[in-house]
């Protein structure tokens, strides 16, 4: 059973999302085609072609410097794109027990790292 | 060779030589290696995620998390001052003390790794076999060198086991991960019966210790108290016993199911004779001379241990006394946080990482820095990480508690609360793991707020309430006296409360299961009714545990899920 | 394929035994259920046999004195079964024959491989051997014994690497 269980079901919308090799930050993959750090920029998928978007994006994991790339079940509202379950709304939304640490999250103090 | 412990050494921890630094160098640049392979595709993740395991580097929920070892949960200020650093520099201005005597960082880049290993090697430190299926950090007493019941000092035994299961070749790549713990008094304070192998050790005749060995033992899914093997292992064949445990378990230990290749299945399969039968086997065919384990090079290492020097007892326990006196809430301190010390005048503190309301084991890089001032000022700048996510000061005079107090009531690591209810071990759960089920931090957060009061928590006394995210138990959860274990119920977070369980002290049990799982809010609610059903069912003096032993668990479930 | 041997890459002159077919002629590797049919041959050529991670080098005792190769396989460099092997066919069994190790082997584990008595690597098709010595030169300083005895560096079990 895949561990990351994102309760993919067959009529659902799911996003696509992954961690970046080189930071281990969370990405997802926008219309663009290219990987954004926040889920409202992220591109639906009907459920239905998810497994193929997923065989494409590992295809090239190793170029884009990707890990661990799979689908995410959402609802849409109006701030964008919802997962189902916690994990999910965790990953996308950053720790609850820190507010201020978002996926957009800069080093408050000019340290050389972010 | 000197035997007596020079001024130079670090106090409290084994002192690295340019042998030691070489090596640390050397694993640093291996580990560089290994990346620039990885990024140019030589080697693919399922290949170098236990390489980089071995060296842990996690890849969490939100980015790389690094465990830096604390071998036996000692260093020294200026270690701590490279974690600072590291907190500041790499990470988030922060680090999170762990239950394996460890720190984890949790904001990590893969590409900074090298060079985070690297300015740990600057001061003898390292993040080797902190996570793969290898021979993880030895864990020890915390209060060791320095409680009046002390028989032996384990951390030397640990840092000779430290050396010896470091790039092991033969155990690198075990079936799965492998915890040894020592405790160095009969006074069990390391849950030996909870490890792969537990040691207790005690004075032997002829004046060299012997340690009892106990094999099997585990939380996670499949918790076990550990069988005992060997009642009186001399010293001398210390590493070929433990080199006989692992070759057996290496051989044989299943590789087919990760749920089920604990070292304790292993046992509990062949039954505890037959296991016992194939590692005497092999200990009696291997090259014994080999592996044995002289006194000289127990003395040897003993001798890279820097000791305390203590300063006369005085008046400091009549200043300390008037102190108390002169200030309830230093009193109240003192009572929970300190400990007896075998030095007369001096005593040991527990500085709480665990304020009302926060987050247990978090601890900033600014109190990481007091921390490392206080220890260098008033605790011969030594520094302990105890299996409860706080830090010890070992060895402080008693009249000095006061103005230590203060510091760090100011600087929000003043909590009174060792031991009580608030004093709570968690796991990251949810909000960092990969693996979790449900967070464990706010669960803590919420039950932390609601026993803050400290006569409450006095009234209440000792208990220990621990918090796993998942099954793994890395919050030991079934050691605690409540646990409480995150579920997951259809995508939502959902917890379970166990009671009953126990670490140590010679009673270890495992926690019984109350009931079904309930939400964040009504666990809470429950275990409030639990601990009201014990204020009101005990007898004069006794604790929560004891209550729970002579009651069952019936009185307990009929409150927790009692709705009002 | 290429093995690796001291450092050098060298044409592995021996044949596998293939299942269904009868032995060659020359020197050959069985699997253990072939052995006592190799050790039978009657031939001056030599024999090596091949062990799955899961085999008992216990089962080798008696035939090992005619054995000159044993070949230990790893089926997914995790498997850390056959540097059990080695060691023991070294401490216990005082084998003093060639140990290869093949199958999905890692440089990262060519050191440890080494010190458990493995002499010689198949290398994987293609594998680049600067990358393996480099392994081998990564550290000149081991915390325990081996079976190599390698010289005492400094006190404790600390050893010096070559
Ligand atoms: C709130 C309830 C209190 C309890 C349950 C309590 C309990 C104890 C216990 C068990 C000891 C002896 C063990 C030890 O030294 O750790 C002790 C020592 C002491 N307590 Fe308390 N205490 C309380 C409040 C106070 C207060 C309000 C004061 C002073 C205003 C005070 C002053 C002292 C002093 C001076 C000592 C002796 C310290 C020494 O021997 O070095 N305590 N207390
Ligand atoms: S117990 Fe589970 S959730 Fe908690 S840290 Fe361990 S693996 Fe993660």
């Amino acid at each position: 059973m895949d561990r990351r269980n994102s309760r993919r079901d067959a009529e659902g919308t799911s996003v696509i999302t992954a961690n970046r090799l080189l930071d281990g930050r969370i990405v997802w993959l926008a219309a663009d085609g290219q990987w954004a750090t926040l889920i409202q920029d992220a591109k639906l998928f009907p459920n239905s072609a998810v497994e193929e978007a997923l065989k494409a994006c590992n295809a090239r994991a190793q170029e884009e410097a990707l890990v661990g790339i799979y689908g995410v079940q959402v609802t849409e509202t109006d701030s964008g794109p919802l997962p189902v379950t916690s994990r999910e709304r965790i990953r996308a939304g950053g720790p609850s027990v820190h507010p201020d640490f978002t996926p957009d999250w800069h080093a408050p103090h000019p340290a050389p790292y972010a | 060779m000197s035997h007596s412990p020079s001024a130079a050494l670090p106090v409290g921890h084994y002192a690295y030589d340019d042998v030691d630094r070489t090596f640390l160098k050397q694993r640093v640049a291996q580990f560089k290696d290994q990346v620039e392979r990885r990024l140019s595709g030589a080697l693919t993740e399922e290949e170098f995620k236990p390489l980089r395991l071995m060296n842990g580097l996690y890849l969490q929920l939100h980015a790389y998390m690094l465990r830096v070892a604390i071998p036996y949960g000692v260093l020294d200020a200026k270690q701590m001052r490279t974690l600072a650093h590291i907190a500041r520099t790499y990470d988030r201005d922060y680090g999170h003390f762990t239950t394996r005597q460890n720190i984890q960082f949790n904001w990590i880049r893969l590409e900074d790794t090298p060079e985070i290993l690297n300015v740990l090697a600057d001061t003898d430190m390292h993040a080797i076999q902190t996570s793969g299926n290898c021979i993880r950090n030895v864990t020890a007493d915390q209060f060791a060198g320095a409680a009046a019941d002390e028989v032996l000092d384990p951390r030397v035994y640990a840092e000779i086991l430290r050396q010896w299961s470091t790039l092991h070749p033969e155990f690198t790549f075990l079936p799965r991960k492998f915890k040894i713990a020592i405790s160095g008094s009969q006074q069990d304070r390391v849950a030996a019966r909870f490890h792969d192998i537990g040691l207790i050790a005690r004075e032997g005749e002829n004046g060299r210790p012997v340690f009892e060995v106990f094999v099997g033992g585990g939380l996670g899914r499949t918790p076990i108290i550990g069988v005992r093997l060997r009642d009186d292992l001399p010293e001398e064949d210390l590493i070929a016993y433990l080199e006989a445990i692992l070759r057996v378990y290496n051989a044989h230990g299943r590789r087919d199911n990760i749920y089920k290749a604990r070292i304790k299945i292993l046992v509990q399969a062949l039954g505890t004779e037959e296991f016992l039968n194939q590692v005497n086997a092999e200990f009696a065919a291997m090259d014994r001379a080999r592996y044995r384990l002289p006194e000289a090079t127990v003395e040897a290492i003993r001798a890279r241990f820097g000791a305390p020097d203590f300063a006369p007892a005085g008046n400091a326990a009549e200043k300390l006394a008037a102190q108390r006196k002169a200030d309830r809430a230093f009193d109240a301190w003192v009572h929970t946080n300190t400990h007896p010390h075998k030095q007369p005048g001096y005593c040991s503190i527990t500085v709480s990482c665990k304020p009302a309301g926060g987050i247990p084991g978090d601890v900033t890089s600014a109190q990481m820095d007091l921390l490392a001032d206080l220890a260098e000022r008033y605790s011969f700048g030594e520094l302990r990480i105890t299996h409860l996510q706080n830090v010890v000061l070992g060895h402080v005079r008693q009249d000095a508690l006061y103005d230590v107090w203060q510091s760090l009531e100011k600087n929000g690591l003043g909590e009174a609360n060792i031991g009580f209810i608030t004093d709570i071990v968690a796991c990251p759960g949810l909000d960092y793991c990969a693996l979790a089920n449900a967070r464990s931090i706010p669960i803590a957060q919420k039950l932390s707020s609601r026993f803050a009061n400290a006569d409450l928590q006095r009234e209440i006394g000792p208990l220990r309430l621990n918090i796993s995210g998942c099954i793994n138990a890395c919050g030991h959860h079934h050691a605690g006296h409540i646990g409480i274990l995150g579920v997951d119920k259809r995508g939502e977070e959902a917890f379970q409360i166990t009671l009953g369980g126990s670490a140590g002290d010679g009673d270890a049990s495992i926690g019984q299961i109350l009931g079904s799982a309930m939400s964040e809010d009504e666990t809470v609610d429950a275990i409030a009714r639990i601990i009201d059903t014990y204020l009101s069912r005990r007898t004069a003096g006794e604790r929560f545990i004891e209550t729970c032993r002579r009651l069952g668990t019936a009185p307990f479930k009929d409150a927790a899920y009692a709705t009002a | 394929m290429p093995l690796l041997e001291n450092g050098q890459i060298i044409q592995d002159t021996w044949q596998i035994a293939v299942e269904g077919e009868s032995l060659p002629t020359g020197d050959v590797l069985v699997p253990l259920a072939r052995l006592s049919e190799g050790l039978g041959r009657n031939s001056d050529a030599r024999l090596g046999v091949v062990l799955s991670s899961a085999d008992d080098v216990e089962t080798l005792r008696d035939a090992l004195p005619r054995l000159d190769v044993v070949a230990l396989t790893f089926p997914v460099f995790r498997d850390g079964r056959p540097f059990t092997q080695a060691r023991a066919l070294r401490e216990h069994l005082h084998f003093k024959g060639e140990i290869r190790a093949g199958g999905h082997v890692l440089p990262d584990q060519y050191e440890f491989l080494l010190r458990c008595g493995v002499t010689a690597i198949d290398l994987p098709e293609g594998a680049d051997p600067a990358v393996w010595q480099r392994a081998h030169e990564a550290f000149t300083v081991a915390y325990q014994p081996s079976i190599l005895n390698e010289q005492a560096e400094g006190f404790a079990f600390r050893r010096r690497l070559a």
